[in-house]
C-alpha cells in the first residue's frame, strides 16, 4: 500500500483523534483549542490537496479499511475520485481558513474545537466514503458535531434551534438508514461500485424491483430533510441564525453540501442513471423537488429582516438549484450540480463571514441596519457586494459557471419547465440580493431616524439589542450610535483576509469552467457509460 | 484574416485600469478626473489604431484559450475581436467618451455633487464593459459584458440615493438583468444547444459569423420552433436595453441620473449596446438570409419572416414613444422618449434585412449618438447653469445660454432627420431601403415619415420658446398642459386657461408631489410634468391674473410656490428652476458656462453637422458601408444597389 493510498483514511482518522487533544489538554491549559485545530486543519488542507493532485493525475484513489477485501460488498472502502477530491478540499479549505475568523471572532473554549474537529472528520469521512452504510455512520458524527456547533452559540435560541436540527437530522438520517436496509435486503451488498454494478442486474433480472424503489424513495426524504429542501427545509433557517457568527460559515458552507453530494453518490453511483430514467415519475418527482426549493426559497429569503435568515432560505433556494440539477440526469447537469455544489458553498462561506464581521464591527443584524455600511466598512461591504453578485449568476464567477452548466443541460433534457426556473432563478436571487445591496450603497445611514424606525422590527431578528429598543425609539440618532453594539476594533486583519480571499477566487473561478469540465470529465462520463 | 492580438483586451482593460486609479486618488479631484481623461484618450488611441487595419479586413482577436489557455466554459472560448461591426461601436463610445469625461467634471463640480468619486470609477467601469460588448466575440462574451454593464451602471442609476433614485434603480436591476440574465442566457444556451445538435463533434458554437452560423442556419432546418424562440429570446434580451417597447419604461426612469450619465450611457453606450446586440444577433448570429426564410407561421395572416414582428414592434415604438415626448415638460424626460423612439428606427433597419436599410440603421448609431449627446449635454448645462429643468420654464433662455441653445437647435434638427445633419443621412438610406423592398413594408417607411414630423412637433418647441419667446410673454402649451385630447370646457374657460392650473389639478398630483412612475404616461398629472411650478396661493384671484397673463405663475419673482421641487431629482431644496426675478441675463456664447462643458457641447454638434454634410469622409459611413458588404458578401456596395429584399438575401445564399 502506497503512501497515498494511506491519506484517505488518515484524513477522516486524524481530525476525530485530535478531536480529543484540546479536552485533554484542557485540563491544564486554557487555551489550546485553536492551536490545536489549526495544526490539524492545516495538516489535513495539505495532506487533501495532495491526494487531490494524485487523483487528477491518475485516477481514484481507493483505501480498503484493515485490508479486508473479502466478501466483496461488504468491505468497508474510502474512496477518493474526481467527484468526491473536490468536495474534500473545499471542506479541508472550509475549515482551515474560517480559524482565521474564530481566532478573534469565537466561539472560543477547548469543546468548542473539540467539535470543530469532530465535525471535520465526519465531512471528511462522509465525503469519501465507499459504503453505504458506513455514509450513515459518518452522516450521525456530522450530526452530531454540529448539534454541538450550533449549540455553543449563548442564547437560549441556540439551544433550540439545535434541538430542533437534532430531531429533524435524526429523522433524516433514520429514514436513510431504513433506505440502507431495504437496499441490503434487494442486493445482499453495501459497497457503492458493486452496488452501482448489482442495481441494473437487479432491474434486468426483476423489471420492477419493488425493494430498490423503496431503497431510494427513504433515502431522498431522508437527504431532502438534510439539505433542507422544501417543505423539509425548516431547521435550516433556525440553525444558520441561531449559530453563533463563527460557525454558520462551516455549516451553511459544509454541512448540506456535503449531505446533497452524499445525495448525488447515491443517485448516481449507487443507483445510476438507467434506475433513474426507467422508473416512472422519479426524475419528475426529484426535479419537482428542487424547482419548488427554489422559488419558496427565494421567495422566504426576499421577505426576511435579519440576514443571515435571508441568507439561510437563499440556501435552500439553491440547493433546490443542484437537486434538480440531479433530477435531470444529463451530463453537463451533473457536472453544473457539482460546480455550483463547490461554488455555492465557498460563496455562503465568504457571506457569513461578511455578516460575522459586520455584526461585530458594526453591530448589524437586520437588513435595515446594514444602510450605509458601504462607507462604514467599505472592505466588508465590496466583499459581500461581489460575492451577492456571484451567487445572483453574474459572470464573470463560480455562481455563473455552475448556472450555464445546469441550464445547458435543462435545455439539452428538454425540460423546459426546469429551465424556465433555472433562468428565472437569476431574478429570484436578484430579489433579495439588490435588497441588500441597495441598503448598503444607496441608503445613508441617517434614514433609519425615520418615524418608521425600524429598529421594533429588528429586534425580533436578533436578540442583541432586545433591551435597547426602547431607548433609541426614544432618542434618535444620538443613542442610535450607542446600540450599534459594534466595536470596529473586534475585526481583525485575519477575517478581512479570509473574506477578501474567498471573494477574489470567487471571481478567479469564474474563469475555470473549462478546468472543471476536464476535471470531472472522467468521473460523469464513467457515472453514464 | 484574423490577427491574433492584444489589443481589443487592451482597449477593454484601460479604464478598467482606469477605475483603481480613481478611486486611489479619491483625494485629489484633479487627479482623478485626469485619470477619467487619460484612460478616454488612450481607449480611443488604441481602438483607433485598430481602424485601418479592420477596414483592409484584417480582425484583431484576442482569446482567452490561445493566449493563457484557459477554457472558459467547457467548449467556450472568451473571445474580444475587433471586427468592422465591432469598431463601429467601439470607435463611437471610446471618441464620445473623451468629450464627456471633460462635461462630466464640469457637470460634477458644477454642482458640487457628493459620491463623485464613486461615480467616475463606475463611468470608467461602464466604459469598459461597453467596448467589452463592442469586441465580444461570442454570445457567451457580449452576455458577460453585457450582464457587468447593468451591474456597474447601476451606482450611476441610483446615485442620489434618495427614493426616487432608489426606485429607478430597482427598475433599472429588474429590467436589465430580467433582459440578460433571463432573455438573453436563455437564448444563448439554446443556440449552443442547437448548434450541438447538428454539429458532428456535438460541440456547440456561439461563435458570431458575419452573415450568420451556418451550424445554427442547419439546425434551424432540423428544429425550426427551437430556433425562432432562440431568436425571440436574443432580441428580447438586448431588445430591453434597447428599450424597445414595451420592454422600455426603465430608460425613463433612469433619467434620475447626473446628466452626464444620461447622456453617454442612456443615450449612447447602454441603449447603444442594446441595439449594437440587435445588429449581432440579425447580422451575425442567425443572418438576413436565415431570417427571412425561417417561416413564422401567423393565424390568420400566413406565414412571415422572422423580421416581421420585430419591425412592427419597432414602429410602433418609434411612433409612440415620439407621441408620449410631446408631453413631456420635464426636458431629460422629453428627450429619454426620444432616445426610445431613434432607438428603435435602429432595431426597426435592421430588422427590415434589406441592404440599405441595415446600412442606414447602421449609421444611424453614430448619428443618434452625436445628436442626442448634443441635447442631453444641453439639457446637462442649463441644469447646472440655471436649475432649470422644464420646458414650459425656459421662454427666453436663449439669451442667456445663446451657444448651448444653438447646439440644442442642431441636435434637435439631427434627431428630426434634416438635411445637412447627421440623423438624415441614415433616414434617408432607411426610407430608400423601406421603399425598395415594397410590399407591405410602405408602412414602415410611413412610420420613418411620421415620425420624423412628431420629432419636430416635440423638439422644436423647445429651442422655439428659448429663442423667440420671452419670460413675460409666451404662449400657451396646451399639449403639455390640458388633459389628452382636450378640455371639456366652454371656449371661454379654455381662453382663459393658458395659465397653469385648474382647480382639480392639485387632486390629480400623485401625492406629496412625487413624479409619478412614466408609465404612468397617460395621467395628465404626469403629462403636465410633475413639479411643474403651481401657484398656490393664488386661489381667490387667479382668474383675474390668469386673464391678464396666461402664463402668470412663470412671470419671474411669481408667487409660484416651486415647494414641489424639493422632490425633483437633483434638488438640494434649495433653488428652483425657471428664470430668476427680472427674466434671463444677457450672456455672450463665452461666457455661459465653464469651459469645461461648452467645449464638449461645441465639438460634439460641430461633429453631428460632419456627419451630416461630410459623411463620406467621417468614418463611420464608411465602416457601415464594410459590415454590410460583409454580411451580404459582395465587394462593392453598388452591386447592392435596386436589388429586391429576396434578391438581396439570395446574394448571400451564393
Amino acid at each position: 500500500m502506497s503512501s497515498v493510498e494511506l491519506l484517505p483514511a488518515l484524513l477522516v482518522a486524524v481530525p476525530i483523534l485530535m478531536a480529543t487533544v484540546p479536552i485533554v489538554l484542557g485540563l491544564r491549559f486554557d487555551r489550546t483549542g485553536w492551536s490545536v485545530t489549526a495544526i490539524t486543519t492545516a495538516g489535513v488542507f495539505a495532506a487533501t490537496a495532495y491526494l487531490a493532485a494524485d487523483v487528477y493525475a491518475t485516477g481514484p484513489v481507493v483505501h480498503v479499511l484493515g485490508g479486508w477485501d473479502e466478501p466483496q460488498g461488504i468491505g468497508i472502502e474510502l474512496v477518493a475520485d474526481e467527484f468526491s477530491a473536490l468536495i474534500a478540499l473545499l471542506v479541508a479549505a472550509t475549515t482551515a481558513g474560517l480559524l482565521a475568523y474564530t481566532r478573534a471572532g469565537g466561539p472560543r473554549g477547548n469543546t468548542f474545537y473539540a467539535g470543530y474537529l469532530l465535525l471535520t472528520g465526519g465531512l471528511l469521512g462522509l465525503t469519501m466514503t465507499g459504503d453505504v452504510f458506513n455514509m450513515f455512520v459518518f452522516l450521525e458524527i456530522v450530526g452530531l458535531g454540529t448539534y454541538a456547533m450550533i449549540s455553543s452559540g449563548d442564547g437560549p435560541e441556540s439551544a433550540v434551534a439545535a434541538l430542533k436540527y437534532l430531531i429533524l437530522g435524526t429523522v433524516g438520517a433514520s429514514l436513510y438508514l431504513i433506505g440502507v436496509g431495504f437496499l441490503f435486503m434487494a442486493t445482499g451488498a453495501l459497497n457503492m461500485v458493486v452496488l452501482g454494478d448489482l442495481v441494473p442486474e437487479l432491474m434486468a433480472a426483476e423489471g420492477e424491483p419493488t425493494l430498490l424503489r423503496a431503497a431510494f424513495a427513504f433515502m431522498f426524504v431522508g437527504f431532502a430533510l438534510k439539505v433542507a429542501q422544501w417543505p423539509l427545509h425548516t431547521w435550516q433557517p433556525d440553525a444558520y441564525q441561531h449559530a453563533p457568527d463563527g460557525v454558520t460559515p462551516l455549516i451553511a458552507a459544509l454541512v448540506s453540501t456535503v449531505s446533497a453530494y452524499a445525495l448525488g453518490r447515491v443517485m448516481f453511483t449507487v443507483f445510476g442513471p438507467e434506475f433513474l430514467t426507467a422508473t416512472p415519475y422519479l426524475t419528475e418527482i426529484v426535479v419537482t423537488v428542487g424547482a419548488v426549493s427554489v422559488v419558496a426559497g427565494s421567495t422566504l429569503a426576499v421577505v426576511q429582516l435579519d440576514v443571515k435568515r435571508m441568507l439561510a432560505y437563499s440556501s435552500v433556494s439553491q440547493f433546490g438549484l443542484v437537486v434538480a440539477a440531479y433530477g435531470l440526469v444529463t451530463e453537463t447537469a451533473l457536472l453544473g450540480a457539482i460546480v455550483h455544489l463547490i461554488g455555492h458553498g465557498m460563496m455562503k462561506a465568504g457571506l457569513f463571514v461578511a455578516v460575522g464581521i459586520v455584526a461585530l464591527g458594526y453591530g448589524a443584524r437586520t437588513v435595515d441596519q446594514y444602510a450605509g455600511l458601504a462607507d462604514e466598512r467599505p472592505v466588508t461591504a465590496a466583499g459581500m457586494a461581489v460575492l451577492l453578485i456571484a451567487l445572483v449568476g453574474i459572470p464573470p464567477s463560480i455562481g455563473f459557471i455552475g448556472k450555464w452548466y445546469i441550464a445547458v443541460g435543462a435545455v439539452q433534457a428538454e425540460s423546459w419547465l426546469v429551465a424556465g426556473v433555472i433562468f428565472l432563478s437569476t431574478m429570484l436571487t436578484l430579489a433579495y440580493a439588490a435588497r441588500l445591496l441597495e441598503k448598503m450603497y444607496f441608503t445613508p445611514a441617517s434614514t433609519l431616524e425615520s418615524p418608521h424606525a425600524p429598529e421594533a422590527v429588528a429586534t425580533d431578528g436578533g436578540d442583541v439589542d432586545a433591551d435597547e429598543a426602547p431607548a433609541v425609539a426614544g432618542d434618535g440618532g444620538l443613542l442610535r450610535e450607542s446600540a450599534r453594539r459594534g466595536s470596529p476594533g473586534a475585526v481583525s486583519f485575519g477575517m478581512l483576509a479570509v473574506l477578501v480571499t474567498v471573494t477574489v477566487t470567487a471571481v478567479v473561478l469564474g474563469f475555470a469552467g473549462g478546468a472543471f469540465g476536464d476535471l470531472l470529465e472522467p468521473f460523469v462520463s464513467e457515472v453514464f457509460n | 484574416m484574423a490577427e491574433e492580438s492584444v489589443l481589443p483586451l487592451a482597449a477593454v482593460l484601460v479604464s478598467a485600469v482606469a477605475v483603481f486609479l480613481i478611486v486611489a486618488s479619491y483625494r485629489y479631484p484633479n487627479v482623478r478626473e485626469g485619470w477619467s481623461v487619460l484612460a478616454a484618450l488612450v481607449k480611443f488611441g488604441i481602438v483607433a489604431s485598430m481602424l485601418p487595419g479592420v477596414m483592409d479586413g484584417t480582425v484583431y482577436e484576442w482569446s482567452l484559450a490561445d493566449s493563457l489557455g484557459v477554457e472558459f466554459l467547457a467548449g467556450i472560448d472568451f473571445v474580444l475581436r475587433a471586427d468592422p461591426l465591432g469598431m463601429l461601436f467601439a470607435m463611437l463610445a471610446s471618441f464620445l467618451w473623451i468629450f464627456t469625461s471633460f462635461y462630466a467634471a464640469g457637470y460634477m463640480r458644477g454642482l458640487d455633487e457628493h459620491a463623485q468619486t464613486r461615480f467616475f470609477a463606475s463611468f470608467a467601469a461602464s466604459l469598459s464593459t461597453a467596448l467589452g460588448i463592442a469586441f465580444a466575440g461570442n454570445l457567451v462574451t457580449i452576455f458577460i459584458f453585457y450582464e457587468l454593464l447593468s451591474l456597474v451602471t447601476y451606482p450611476l442609476v441610483a446615485h442620489n440615493e434618495d427614493d426616487e433614485a432608489r426606485i429607478a434603480g430597482r427598475k433599472y436591476l429588474a429590467y436589465t438583468f430580467f433582459g440578460g440574465g433571463v432573455f438573453l442566457l436563455a437564448g444563448t444556451v439554446l443556440v449552443y444547444w442547437l448548434t450541438s445538435g447538428v454539429d458532428p463533434a456535438g460541440e456547440g458554437t456561439l461563435a458570431f459569423e458575419t452573415g450568420g452560423i451556418e451550424l445554427l442556419a442547419e439546425a434551424a432546418a432540423a428544429e425550426p420552433v427551437f430556433a425562432q424562440a432562440a431568436f425571440f429570446l436574443l432580441i428580447a434580451g438586448f431588445g430591453v436595453k434597447a428599450a424597445v417597447m414595451p420592454l422600455h419604461s426603465w430608460l425613463a426612469d433612469a433619467m434620475v441620473a447626473p446628466t452626464p450619465v444620461s447622456g453617454l450611457l442612456h443615450a449612447v453606450a447602454v441603449v447603444k449596446s442594446g441595439a449594437f446586440g440587435v445588429a449581432r444577433v440579425i447580422l451575425e448570429v442567425f443572418g438576413p438570409g436565415l431570417i427571412h426564410d425561417l417561416p413564422l407561421s401567423v393565424p390568420g395572416v400566413g406565414e412571415v419572416g422572422l423580421n416581421v414582428p420585430v419591425a412592427i414592434l419597432a414602429a410602433f415604438t418609434l411612433t409612440a414613444a415620439s407621441i408620449i415626448a410631446l408631453r413631456k415638460d420635464h426636458l431629460k424626460r422629453r428627450l429619454a422618449f426620444s432616445t426610445t423612439a431613434q432607438l428603435s428606427y435602429i432595431v426597426l433597419g435592421l430588422s427590415l434585412l434589406h441592404p440599405y436599410a441595415v446600412l442606414g440603421a447602421l449609421f444611424h448609431i453614430p448619428a443618434h449618438a452625436f445628436g442626442k449627446l448634443t441635447l442631453f449635454f444641453c439639457a446637462g448645462a442649463v441644469h447646472v447653469e440655471t436649475h432649470t429643468d422644464y420646458v414650459s420654464e425656459m421662454a427666453g433662455i436663449g439669451k442667456r445660454m445663446p451657444l448651448t441653445m444653438s447646439a440644442f437647435a442642431i441636435g434637435a434638427a439631427g434627431m428630426a432627420g434634416m438635411p445637412l445633419i447627421a440623423g438624415f443621412v441614415s433616414k434617408f438610406y432607411m426610407l430608400i431601403g423601406s421603399g425598395t423592398v415594397g410590399g407591405g413594408y410602405w408602412l414602415f417607411a410611413a412610420a420613418l415619415i411620421v415620425s420624423g414630423v412628431l420629432n419636430v412637433a416635440y423638439l422644436w418647441p423647445v429651442v422655439y420658446t428659448a429663442f423667440f419667446e420671452s419670460e413675460q410673454r409666451h404662449d400657451a402649451k396646451p399639449l403639455l398642459e390640458f388633459p389628452p385630447g382636450g378640455k371639456r370646457e366652454s371656449y371661454d374657460a379654455v381662453a382663459t386657461d393658458g395659465g397653469e392650473r385648474v382647480d382639480d389639478d392639485d387632486d390629480e398630483r400623485a401625492p406629496g408631489g412625487q413624479p409619478r412612475p412614466v408609465d404612468d404616461a397617460e395621467g395628465d398629472t404626469e403629462a403636465k410634468g410633475a413639479g411643474t411650478p403651481l401657484e398656490d396661493d393664488e386661489d381667490d384671484d387667479y382668474e383675474y391674473a390668469v386673464d391678464q397673463y396666461p402664463s402668470d405663475a412663470d412671470v419671474p419673482g411669481g408667487r409660484g410656490d416651486h415647494e414641489d421641487h424639493a422632490d425633483d431629482h437633483h434638488d438640494h431644496g434649495d433653488h428652483h428652476g425657471g428664470p430668476p426675478a427680472g427674466g434671463w441675463e444677457r450672456r455672450s456664447p463665452f461666457a455661459e458656462s465653464t469651459w469645461l462643458m461648452i467645449a464638449p457641447i461645441a465639438v460634439i454638434a460641430t461633429g453631428a453637422v460632419t456627419l451630416g454634410v461630410v459623411p463620406d469622409y467621417a468614418v463611420f459611413l464608411e465602416l457601415a458601408i464594410y459590415i454590410v458588404e460583409g454580411v451580404f458578401d459582395v465587394d462593392s456596395f453598388d452591386e447592392l444597389g435596386g436589388l429586391s429584399l429576396a434578391e438581396a438575401v439570395e446574394v448571400i445564399d451564393e
